[in-house]
């Protein structure tokens, strides 16, 4: 695998102006991703997960009053930067985007298998048959029986687990090198869930492409991606690999996102462990550590500065106060969310 | 005693493309204090079954009894007099309340509309479910839409318990809530179940949430109860290749999930079948890596599993052949031991 990242994100910041003031969604995310990686992007509502992934690509309501600062490098050019014409170029060709709900990226009025044609013959300079063909072709391989048929077929004659997967092979169909998808499978039944999940890594691997997965859920990320960024409001309080987290989550949120889920494997075990409050509704830009008032470990420290992030171990890193003294005592053994609670 | 009992419901639809059996010959009971989880995928009739529960949809056949009445051979008005007894909580808190009335008004609906009690008993009955559910005294003159998401759920847990039910019907209570907030919800309800001695039956697709809070488990697929047992049971020594399939599909936060979900993918074959046309025989023969020639012809009738006398049954007519394998990290032997 090539060392140069396929995406970069430079000091990312998404402001939108409501009526109430302004509401720092993002508030200076930096990341990167190598070709073919997989990372997932966990946070509660309103931590600004899904609003980095639409930042990337300006996908923004026309009613949305938004202000975008930064940069994304990706394939050699600041996608910030460029204007709307090569922007349409890459979204949907270089760059794929999955959302929880197909309904609303599916045309309902057009057979899905020319809706995946039209993207062909847009991005990929296919001929009508083309097309077709290789429309056919990309419904087969994400799993849907009788392709040929089902081509023909409009969005609203297909299941929920099927129309996603008429999603990803809309989303795949021009060989994207990034797939970003957010959300893809809350609205699923968990059967289906596996399948999608499966499907996803499977795509990932054979098209060597890079998978960014947005959700709440550590156990999707657990199953789809190698590396993992948890995000509050607006901020990336803590990166890491997820075999890595699994064992050495250090940041005060995250340890709070793994505790307040019951765990399938547990039997009723007490009383499950809320994070107290709620997250703050505009977003980042203070000048301390946003967490700190519904953090349980805050020191005066946390309530008048920022927090930097802190390297707390390989590629592993923590925006907290406490993180080096964190991470001295977390073993996995002292992981508090494996304890029995 | 079971406060609450169900016996052989069938509920059945008609729809522009024919009629279907949502419900197929459901019996399950609960006793005081105890919780019961039904768990299964859209379609699976789980929710239709709670509304027969309720009375809110006609039964075909079978019968619901509260505390020893048979709420079928009740009239409108007898009926409405038990609805107190027996309260449900939603999934959409939201959708659920009114608009226009305030918080402790609300609360108050169900024992006016019930007459229960006089103006200040009904008063003392708000502000003691407001407690409970833990709704500060502040928020009782707030409309729903001042309310958070969160907030408005304890509003529809208030609501249902003022009434002093024996039996509460949870549909979905915290799926539409985000996580941290779930979690909030989650604990409300295991309080109540405790502090009020309530019988609880509670729907959900998270099958985590629902082993948390559950005592006993039902497995439905297809209108019909597959498995059940205590949580433990189900979900620890699942007998039915459908269950194990659920088991190993919740993805998890540790180093064997993506394994796991092949184990998933293995267990649940192809896609639900239309409830217009379900299979013959065992309704899970479609997609039942086991199935064989008898699966088809005859429907397996529940068998009890393991001591005589205990709550654990299947649907399955190959559940002593199947060894049971519960999906554990530890056991990464499973797929080998699973094959017959």
């Amino acid at each position: 695998m090539s060392g140069m990242p396929l995406l970069e994100v430079e000091d990312l910041h998404v402001t939108f102006r409501t009526a109430s003031g302004p509401v720092h969604a993002v508030d200076g995310v930096s990341f990167t991703m190598k070709p073919g990686s997989s990372l997932g992007v966990v946070g509660e509502s309103g931590s600004g997960k899904s609003v980095t992934a639409r930042a990337l690509l300006r996908l923004f309501a026309i009613t949305d009053d938004v202000q975008i600062s930064g940069a994304v490098h990706f394939d050699g050019q600041d996608l910030l930067r460029i204007d709307e014409r090569r922007l349409r170029d890459v979204r949907g060709g270089q760059i794929g985007m999955i959302f929880q709900d197909p309904l609303t990226s599916l045309n309902p009025l057009m057979a899905v298998g020319e809706q995946i044609a039209e993207s062909l013959r847009l991005h990929r300079g296919m001929s009508r048959s083309e097309a077709a063909a290789e429309a056919v072709e990309l419904l087969a391989r994400v799993g849907i029986a009788d392709p040929e048929q089902r081509a023909t077929e409009l969005p609203s004659s297909f299941s929920g687990g099927m129309r996603q997967r008429v999603m990803i092979s809309l989303a795949i169909a021009c060989r994207p090198r990034l797939l970003i998808a957010d959300e893809p499978t809350t609205a699923l039944d968990v059967t289906v869930q596996a399948e999608i999940l499966l499907l996803l890594d499977e795509l990932r691997r054979s098209e060597g492409m890079a998978l960014m997965l947005i959700t709440h859920d550590f156990g999707v990320v657990a199953a789809t991606c190698d590396d993992v960024q948890v995000m509050y409001a607006g901020k990336l309080v803590e990166k890491a690999s997820m075999a890595h987290l699994f064992d050495r989550a250090n940041h005060p949120y995250t340890e709070g996102l793994l505790r307040l889920v019951p765990r399938f494997e547990d039997a009723h075990t007490g009383r499950l462990h809320p994070i107290p409050g709620q997250p703050p509704i505009t977003g980042g830009g203070g000048s301390s550590c946003a967490f700190a008032p519904r953090c349980s470990y805050a020191v005066d420290r946390c309530r008048s500065e920022v927090p930097p992030e802190v390297a707390v171990g390989p590629q592993h890193l923590s925006a907290c106060w406490l993180a080096t003294d964190r991470a001295k005592d977390n073993t996995e053994a002292g992981q508090p969310w494996r304890r029995a609670q | 005693m079971s406060v609450l009992e169900v016996d052989d419901v069938v509920v059945e639809f008609d729809t522009d493309a024919g009629r279907i059996t949502a419900v197929d010959g459901v019996s399950l009971h609960l006793a005081t204090g105890e919780t019961l989880g039904l768990v299964g995928e859209s379609g699976c009739g789980k929710s239709t079954l709670a509304r027969a529960i309720m009375q809110l949809v006609p039964m075909q056949r079978g019968s619901v009894r509260l505390e020893g009445t048979d709420l079928g051979s009740l009239s409108r008005r007898e009926l409405r007099r038990m609805r107190h007894r027996i309260q449900m909580v939603f999934q959409d808190p939201r959708g659920s309340l009114d608009p226009r009335m305030n918080v402790s008004t609300l609360i108050g609906e169900p024992l006016r509309v019930h007459g229960i009690g006089d103006r200040a008993s009904r008063a003392k009955a708000v502000a003691e479910a407001m407690e409970l559910v833990g709704l500060p005294v502040a928020v009782a003159d707030r409309l729903p839409s001042e309310l958070s998401g969160g907030q408005q759920q304890r509003v529809g847990i208030a609501r249902a318990i003022v009434t002093d039910p024996a039996v509460l019907v949870c549909d979905e209570p915290v799926s539409a809530l985000d996580v941290s907030i779930q979690a909030q919800i989650i604990n409300v309800l295991d309080e109540l179940r405790d502090e009020l001695d309530l019988a609880m039956l509670f729907i959900a697709h998270d099958l985590s949430v629902v082993r948390h809070l559950s005592d006993r488990v039902a497995v439905m697929y297809l209108g019909q109860i597959v498995e059940t047992g205590t949580a433990s049971e189900v979900f620890g020594e699942p007998r039915h290749p459908y269950t194990h399939g659920l088991i190993s599909s919740v993805p998890r936060a540790d180093a064997e999930s993506a394994a796991r979900l092949q184990t998933a993918r293995r267990m649940v074959l192809g896609e639900l079948p239309s409830l217009l046309d379900p299979p013959s025989g065992c309704r899970y023969r479609t997609r039942c890596p086991y199935a064989t020639a008898q699966c088809a012809e005859a429907e397996p009738p529940p068998e009890p599993v393991g001591r005589a006398g205990g709550l654990h049954m299947v649907r399955c007519h190959h559940w002593r052949t199947i060894v049971s394998a519960a999906p554990e990290p530890q056991e990464s032997a499973t797929s080998q031991e699973l094959a017959i």
